[in-house]
């Protein structure tokens, strides 16, 4: 199972530094799964400016321990049953950067509440100032997670961001690219994990559509439908407030290789330590 | 025939590659070739005529803003005024008044082109000089701000709004247009209008008190010092500063990424040197009742006319539309008027934004802000802010369609306009 990552926008020396880092090698995690379930807008979070979000996934049906056993055959705890809580804190840097960084936990009968691991991502886009038609940005998250949940424990992913809004309709693609570093997949190289969301606004409040989250396999040779991951979700975001973001899907897996059944919410808060509104209408500050 | 004799004026309204800071180009459009376009000074009462000539390649109408003049002459096509065909020329024919600093633009519709109406450099002061001189001073400085290369952004939680690459002062960035030039113990009086098409700003001259002396070119009640103005589009503010911190000193937005956008513009000493220094003004909260009386206007309205303001959700990545009552323009009921009478606007603004609400023609008083009674300042543009009330009084003096709008180019072009009307 990949870890499934998805949100929402770089000086121009910024694009070609990160493929360049790419190319010496990463993947973030053919490994273990549903940890934070998001297709990823190109936005930045605004400098000064702090989102936290905590990502709630369970996995109605997943994995199970291979017999008599409490790991699956794989060697990693089982998702079946399995409540993953992941905190996100993404720290905007200026106005087309950000910082992001998680803390994986799973808690599952049985295994209890544990941490899986870490993961930190910088992230830039096409500043509006280049106009660009899309938006546009570049993630790059590097992390390690415990072998006990994922055999590949020190990955990288270089995920494009590529958006459009046009009216009502909402249209996301994450053509990501995954290298482990240290585990069983470091020999397949790079894999492929696109991911993909349109969406449209039923109202200011409320917007619903599809996303969509797949591995392919390594790029040289991808797997066979059957050993690919493919998941579609459902989703709602709800636009309640500015500094809140709220998200919810269900997830249905149709290989062989994903789990069949997730549930996942989203809750966000954005944190904005300037004093008031800037430019607001009341005060000069 | 008006052909034959020679105009007071002529404005040619023609493309323009405006240079706003050396190597930056904005393509716009301008009248007679500059930003802001030629300053009109004129005696109050004494009639003008103005050629306007179209060069540009839409049809085009130029407004007197803050003028009580007909409605054919207000240059507002939905109060009956012509546009200009492309190529032909218009003579437009008044007797200025009030006195007071008012302006002129177009009154164009944009919608989604970001590069036309009050987008574009079609502005320019308009200063109807009053029979008595009103105050002192030593020097008499005119400051346009403007926003360029729009462009729609936002999206995520909220509909799409517009953002700009560029701000200047006088059509030229922060460092790049010749300092004004002062002595030490001047006193100068600033007429600044925020021209911008959708935009507040917030300005301060470092280190300098600014005494707010009249609003939209009309004597303000309470002439109070503040540290910093705020001035919506289409609004102005006439300031008077004691000029009494010899220096090399900014004036310019108070928020330091629209300064950098280029919103300033330096302010130099006789016999200082040095580079120019910004001082960050104390946090400044902005309210008009503190340029008014704050006492009930003393006479009551023959009727009052409930307005209210909200926007129509079209998506996250389009602009709303606006409606007054529940309609957007041109469906918005045009509301009958009686000439002579005193009218009480009771604006309630249900929506998230704010909105700069101009009267055509007319001059109304500042009754209320949140209900909290106010008296004595009289102007043609108003904030409501974001879910607010505030009431307004006119009298109809000035028969005639007479329209009502935000300000913001992209609500008045996405419905948020009305007309009165009476004969």
């Amino acid at each position: 199972m990949q870890w499934l990552r998805l949100q929402k926008r770089v000086p121009r020396w910024a694009l070609p530094t990160l493929l360049i880092l790419f190319c010496f090698g990463l993947k973030c995690a053919n490994a273990q799964g549903n940890y934070e379930i998001q297709v990823y807008g190109s936005d930045t979070v605004a400098p000064r400016t702090t989102m936290l979000e905590l990502h709630s996934n369970f996995t109605v049906e997943g994995s199970y321990p291979a017999p008599g056993f409490q790991f699956t055959s794989e060697g990693v705890y089982p998702t079946n049953d399995a409540e993953h809580e992941t905190v996100e804190i993404t720290q905007g840097v200026n106005s087309w950067s950000e910082v992001g960084f998680y803390i994986f936990t799973s808690a599952r009968g049985g295994d209890g509440w544990q941490w899986v691991g870490d993961h930190i991502r910088p992230r830039v886009r096409a500043p509006d100032s280049w106009h660009w038609p899309v938006g546009v940005s570049l993630s790059m998250e590097i992390g390690y997670q415990r072998p006990s949940f994922s055999k590949d424990t020190w990955t990288m992913e270089l995920r494009p961001i590529i958006d459009k809004q046009i009216g009502r309709w909402y249209f996301t693609v994450n053509p990501a690219l995954e290298r482990s570093f240290h585990g069983p997949s470091v020999p397949d190289g790079v894999e492929f994990s696109p991911d993909a969301k349109f969406s449209y606004d039923f109202n200011k409040y409320i917007s619903g559509g599809l996303e969509y989250y797949a591995a392919y396999g390594p790029i040289t040779g991808v797997f066979s439908f059957h050993n690919q991951e493919q998941q579609f979700f459902p989703a709602i975001d709800l636009n309640v407030s500015p500094n809140w973001e709220i998200n919810f899907g269900v997830g249905i897996g149709v290989t062989a290789s994903t789990d069949h059944l997730i549930v996942k919410g989203i809750l966000g808060r954005r944190f904005d330590w300037t004093h008031h509104r800037a430019g607001g209408s009341e005060s000069t500050q | 025939m008006w052909a034959q004799s020679p105009a007071d004026l002529r404005l040619e309204i023609a493309p323009l590659k405006l240079e706003i800071a050396p190597g930056k180009i904005v393509h716009t459009v301008a009248y007679n070739g500059s930003v802001p376009g030629p300053l009109i000074r004129w005696p109050e009462g004494k009639p003008i005529t103005i050629d306007v000539v179209n060069h540009a390649d839409v049809t085009e109408i130029v407004h007197w803003h803050g003028l009580w003049i007909p409605p054919d002459q207000d240059g507002a096509m939905e109060e009956g005024s012509p546009m200009i065909a492309v190529g032909q020329e218009r003579r437009y024919s008044f007797t200025p008044q009030p006195a007071g600093f008012r302006w002129y633009h177009t009154h164009t519709f944009a919608g989604h082109d970001l590069k036309r109406g009050l987008y574009t450099g079609q502005f320019g002061c308009f200063y109807i000089e009053p029979k008595r001189e009103a105050g002192a001073y030593d020097q008499e400085i005119f400051l346009t701000l403007h926003d360029w290369n729009a462009y729609m952004g936002g999206g995520g939680d909220a509909s799409m709004d517009v953002f700009y690459d560029y701000a200047t002062i006088n059509a030229r960035m922060l460092g790049h247009a010749d300092p004004i030039r002062v002595r030490e113990g001047q006193r100068v009086l600033f007429h600044v209008l925020n021209a911008s098409a959708t935009a507040m700003h917030w300005l301060a001259l470092a280190g300098h008190e600014l005494t707010v002396v009249g609003m939209d070119g009309n004597p303000a009640p309470q002439q109070a010092k503040v540290q910093a103005i705020r001035l919506a589009p289409a609004e102005r503010i006439d300031l008077q500063v004691e000029m009494n911190r010899p220096g090399v000193w900014i004036l310019g937005e108070t928020r330091a990424e629209v300064r950098k956008a280029g919103m300033g513009i330096v302010f130099e000493y006789a016999n200082q040197q040095g580079e120019p220094k910004w001082i960050d003004p104390p946090e400044t909260l902005w309210d008009y009742s503190a340029f008014a009386t704050r006492e009930a206007v003393t006479v009551e309205p023959d009727e009052r006319i409930p307005l209210v303001f909200e926007s129509k959700f079209r998506g996250h990545g389009e602009f709303d539309y606006w409606m007054i009552n529940g309609k957007s323009f041109p469906k918005t009921d045009t509301i009958q008027l009686k000439e002579g009478k005193r009218y009480r606007l009771m604006m309630r603004n249900k929506s998230s934004d704010d909105h700069p609400i101009h009267l055509h023609r007319h001059t109304f008083e500042i009754a209320s802000l949140d209900g909290k009674p106010l008296s004595g300042l009289r102007k043609d543009v108003v904030v409501v802010k974001a879910n607010s009330n505030v009431e307004i009084d006119f009298v109809a003096a000035n028969p005639g369609a007479t329209l009502f709008h935000c300000h913001q180019q992209s609500h008045m072009d996405l419905g948020f306009m009305m007309l009165f009307r009476y004969v």
